[in-house]
């Protein structure tokens, strides 16, 4: 058969894999990929045919076949020994290889697995018996691609994992030794006129590369190495960036999920930069155009809501950031009752100089993003906020303030019309920036200016909530309200009198200071009363995941009533009864539920201590009161 | 901390699964298939003839191949009906694989009008039963209540939601509203005043559902069709007006043997080549990585999937769920069945979480 004809067979056995297959109706899905199967079988019998005539012809004999080698150990030696790839016979192995890779493939499509393997098994056969060269080795990577998708298939994960890793250190060991670009496979079936150009070269290799990676990435994935698993997600996210092979706007999603990961881990440099380079890359997918030029044609404008959510979607992501680097700082910086501690602030800034050299060593060493066109504008973006933790409020301002900049972002498109539980997320972050942020702040006036900052962005949403469509997030704000209106009870008690001694407070501070005590109690109160049946019974067993806030509830309820100024004894009579009510209901909890005990210790001791004071103390005034009626 | 739905109750997804006879001349490739791969062994317990040793899953009740239509509707939907009445949501999932009974279980023998069939579904004699106890609750309350009930039928496919009470319509989107919940935006939705009625909105829709996946190319078992009856109902008692709502939501899930090309399980790779030279995969790699590290408070770019964010409040919130899982017993289905009876045993976990942030510092004050 005429070289020609073969060619032309292979382009077509190509048309009816890619394109013809799939128009092929249901009950005959793979009525295509059967005739590409049998014009490959023709090929191979064609070119064993060419092989005989050549032999005969005095070619270069095979049979100096190199020794077999096992499975696939394949590494280094694989550019020592046996035909080089341009030799006559090295030529017919990678042809004839080729083949038995598309048989491959077919096969595997065709759910003929084990078929499928054995042709693919069969070119590495015929590649073992040639050197890496220019004319293979894009045939070397693309066989073991396949075969590891095919062992993962089977849950054989190492089987896989060594496929790949195999590519992998083929393709490192062919950039080092040559480089050039490699033919294409389906260049061995090309007349002269259509050989590729040296550039679509190059590019196709490397994305038989970048799919080793990606594959990689999965494989390390399965295998629960996590870490190596998120280097391969990373490398195949620089890979696409280097080669142009990506839609930007996937690619940042993708960038900023990773970011996240990195933040997990502490390790605020690599999450910053892949922040960064997220929000430069999906600049790319098209400026935001402004509305009315959006509505005009319904593509153009859910284009343009793709987006408008997905830019937010980046913007949540660098909250999570900032939020993270300051609740991190926090967690450095506090001393034991959870307020600064100046000298470990002092000791960590004189370590800080010394730290910038590592960091700039670190940085080097880390794999970077950016292609030619974005890799400034990817470093400017990181300039704009720290990745050290900050150690005082001037820095700790400045992370908040980014953070609280993406806030408004994330929110002109989660609105809390439309998006109810994406928009509560973000204020319960906003919320919890200036939580942290408060940590920093020396002035308790202002502290407590904060706090008054939370509750007025959380208070309106929790009390028009649905209750019943939103019943867990609810119980989210009653909790974070109730705890905010706490701290703040006790900042304005430090803040106006250091002392016990209630008796020398103004009425205005004492009016304000049972006013934030009766709200704190009022929304641990509701968050109880969330947990009651649709009868209004408060469950006799708590379940796991409530058991420690619900108990902590009762107990914070009981110690805000006991602390509540009155100077009426009935009144304080009634506080302290309530007071008593909530301890015992922790005390009878644990008894009841030993196994609960451990969940609430510390509460649990100052509870029965309590419950051993109060009676005392109320009987004491109700002898008061008798005395002086 | 971890906080899931309320009251304590861990039994707000029950699982009911019931075992279909043997099929004889429906043309299914299971015809005349006389070996079994399972036995029930309990009214709660089924037996899988599994290699090398038999497996035993429990579930909260397994129906064998004699059980009634009512029986299953007594033990799955009354209860759910009932609670809808008294405002709380409720849905009913029905899974499996195709040919497993599914559509027998839910509508009945034949997709027709046919009401007072014996073997009517689950479906119509909720309907009955709904308007049976709507009709009393009027009469005992002397005319003070009133009803409003309103149905509501939509399809997903492939991420896209159509509304299959109007065919014409473009995909719609899913929102928000801080008094309404999650709904979907611009769906049609009908009044309906007996159960005829609403019969026929849903025989309507089941139709449509048919044109729609032969016109434009969508496979039926490939998507998942939820239908909601919102009921509203109003009581004035001296002057005051006492509105509540409640859902019911009946949803025929995707054929579970199509759920393996969409949601690859385990450790099959996804490949390039067939996702068209996008990484698209990539971003759930990187997003289990995420997954896994727990604790700190992170974003994930990556939504629910539309129907889990729908019924999210089904799932674990405070609505009663029942989960029908349908299985059929021949040997031939071996790992159809294997794969359902896991799925229903994980459906008893899904828990809707949410974390209370509660301060760790200082917790004693």
């Amino acid at each position: 058969m005429a070289w020609r004809a073969i060619c032309e067979k292979f382009i077509n056995a190509q048309n009816l894999v890619e394109i013809e297959s799939r128009k092929d109706p249901e009950s005959d899905p793979f009525r295509s990929r059967y005739k590409a199967r049998e014009l490959l079988k023709e090929i191979y019998c064609s070119l064993k045919n060419f092989e005989a005539t050549e032999e005969e012809n005095g070619g270069e004999s095979g049979d100096q076949r190199p020794t077999e080698q096992a499975i696939d150990g394949q590494r280094e030696d694989g550019f020592s020994q046996g035909f080089s790839g341009d030799s006559p016979a090295g030529l017919q192995a990678a042809k004839l290889g080729a083949v038995e890779y598309y048989l491959g493939v077919n096969h595997i499509d065709t759910e003929e697995l084990s078929a499928g393997q054995e042709h693919l098994m069969n070119c590495i056969k015929l590649l073992e018996r040639c050197r890496v060269s220019p004319e293979n080795v894009s045939l070397f990577i693309h066989v073991r691609n396949q075969l590891g998708i095919l062992w993962a298939g089977r849950d054989e994960t190492e089987t896989a994992q060594e496929f790949l890793e195999t590519a992998e250190s083929i393709y490192q060991c062919y950039m080092k030794e040559d480089g050039t670009p490699p033919t294409d496979m389906t260049e061995y079936f090309t007349t002269e006129e259509n050989l590729l150009t040296h550039q679509e070269r190059t590019k196709r290799f490397e994305l038989a590369y970048t799919h080793t990676m990606y594959y990689l990435a999965q494989v390390y994935r399965n295998l629960g190495q996590t870490e190596r698993a998120a280097t391969y997600c990373h490398c195949t996210l620089q890979r696409q960036l280097q080669l142009n092979q990506f839609s930007p706007m996937e690619w940042a999603l993708n960038a900023a999920t990773l970011s996240q990961y990195y933040i997990t881990k502490g390790r605020y440099m690599e999450g910053r930069h892949c922040l960064s380079a997220a929000t430069v890359i999906s600049g790319l997918a098209g400026e935001v155009p402004c509305e009315p030029a959006a509505q005009e044609s319904e593509t153009e404008n859910e284009h343009w809501e793709q987006l408008r959510q997905k830019g937010a979607e980046i913007a949540r992501c660098w909250i999570k950031y900032c939020l993270n680097l300051l609740q991190d700082a926090k967690k450095l910086l506090e001393d034991n009752i959870g307020e600064l501690d100046t000298d470990r602030q002092e000791e960590l800034k004189r370590a800080r100089t010394h730290n910038e050299e590592e960091e700039e060593k670190c940085k080097k060493s880390t794999l970077m993003f950016g292609s030619e066109d974005t890799f400034d504008a990817i470093a400017s973006l990181e300039e704009k906020v720290c990745c050290s933790f900050p150690l005082d409020f001037t820095e700790a301002r400045a992370v908040f303030l980014v953070g609280q900049n993406y806030v408004t972002q994330a929110k002109e498109y989660f609105q809390i019309d439309g998006y109810v539980t994406d928009h509560i997320e973000i204020l319960q972050d906003h919320s919890a920036l200036f939580k942290t942020l408060a940590f920093f702040e020396e002035d308790l006036e202002r502290r407590c200016k904060m706090h008054k900052r939370r509750v007025d962005m959380i208070e309106p949403i929790c009390n028009d909530l649905n209750a019943k469509y939103y019943l867990l997030i609810r119980r989210q704000l009653m909790f974070e309200l109730a705890e905010t209106f706490m701290e703040m009870t006790d900042l304005k008690l430090a803040l106006a009198n250091r002392q016990t001694d209630t008796q020398s407070l103004d009425n205005h501070t004492i009016k304000k200071f049972n006013y934030l005590c009766s709200a704190s109690a009022k929304y641990f109160q509701m968050f109880l009363d969330s947990l009651c049946f649709p009868e209004g019974k408060f469950p006799e067993h708590l379940e796991e995941e409530v058991l420690r806030p619900a108990l902590v509830a009762h107990f914070r309820v009981g110690r805000l009533h006991s602390r509540l100024i009155t100077f009426s004894p009935l009144a304080q009579l009634e506080n302290l009864s309530k007071s008593l009510e909530n301890y015992k209901y922790v005390v009878e909890y644990c008894e009841v539920h030993p196994e609960a005990a451990t969940a609430v210790e510390a509460e649990l001791e100052l509870s029965k201590e309590m419950v051993g004071l109060l009676p005392v103390k109320i009987n004491h005034i109700k002898a008061k009161m008798a005395t002086n009626n | 901390l971890h906080l899931t739905h309320p009251n304590g109750d861990s039994d707000s997804i029950r699982v009911f699964v019931r075992v279909r006879p043997l099929t004889q001349g429906t043309g299914l490739t299971t015809d005349g298939d006389q070996s079994l791969c399972l036995t029930v062994t309990s009214p709660n317990t089924v037996r899988l003839l599994s290699k090398p040793e038999p497996r035993t899953f429990t579930y909260d009740h397994v129906a064998d191949m004699d059980t009634s239509q009512e029986s299953v509707f007594n033990s799955v939907a009354k209860n759910i009906v009932e609670s809808c009445m008294n405002g709380y949501n409720g849905t009913i999932f029905a899974y499996g694989q195709t040919g497993s009974g599914k559509t027998f279980t839910m509508l009945g023998p034949s997709e027709l009008d046919n009401f007072t069939d014996d073997l009517r579904g689950v479906i119509p004699r909720s309907f009955e039963y709904l308007f049976f106890l709507i009709n009393r609750e009027i009469e005992r309350s002397s005319q003070s209540k009133s009803f409003l009930c309103k149905c509501s039928f939509i399809e997903i496919y492939n991420e896209q939601i159509y509304d299959l009470l109007d065919t014409a319509s473009a995909s719609l989107f899913l929102r928000e509203n801080i008094k309404k919940g999650v709904f979907v935006e611009g769906a049609v939705e009908k009044f309906v005043s007996s159960a005829a009625e609403a019969y026929q909105v849903l025989s309507m829709g089941w139709r449509n559902r048919r044109v729609a996946s032969t016109s434009m190319n969508r496979e039926s078992s490939r998507s998942h069709a939820v239908f909601t009856m919102t009921l509203e109902s109003k009581e004035s008692v001296n002057e005051v007006v006492n509105i509540r709502t409640s859902q019911l939501n009946l949803v025929d899930l995707a054929g579970s043997e199509r759920q393996k090309d969409t949601h690859t399980e385990g450790s099959r790779l996804k490949e390039a080549s067939s996702i068209n030279r996008s990484l698209m995969c990539l971003g759930q790699v990187i997003m289990a990585l995420v997954d896994v590290s727990n604790g700190k408070n992170r974003h994930i770019c990556y939504r629910d999937s539309k129907l889990t964010f729908l019924l999210r409040d089904s799932l674990g919130g405070n609505a009663k769920t029942y989960t029908i899982a349908n299985v059929h017993p021949g040997s031939k289905c071996f790992g159809e069945t294997l794969s359902t009876l896991q799925f229903a045993q994980r459906a008893k976990l899904i828990k809707n979480k949410a974390i209370i942030n509660e301060d760790t510092q200082g917790n004693v004050r």
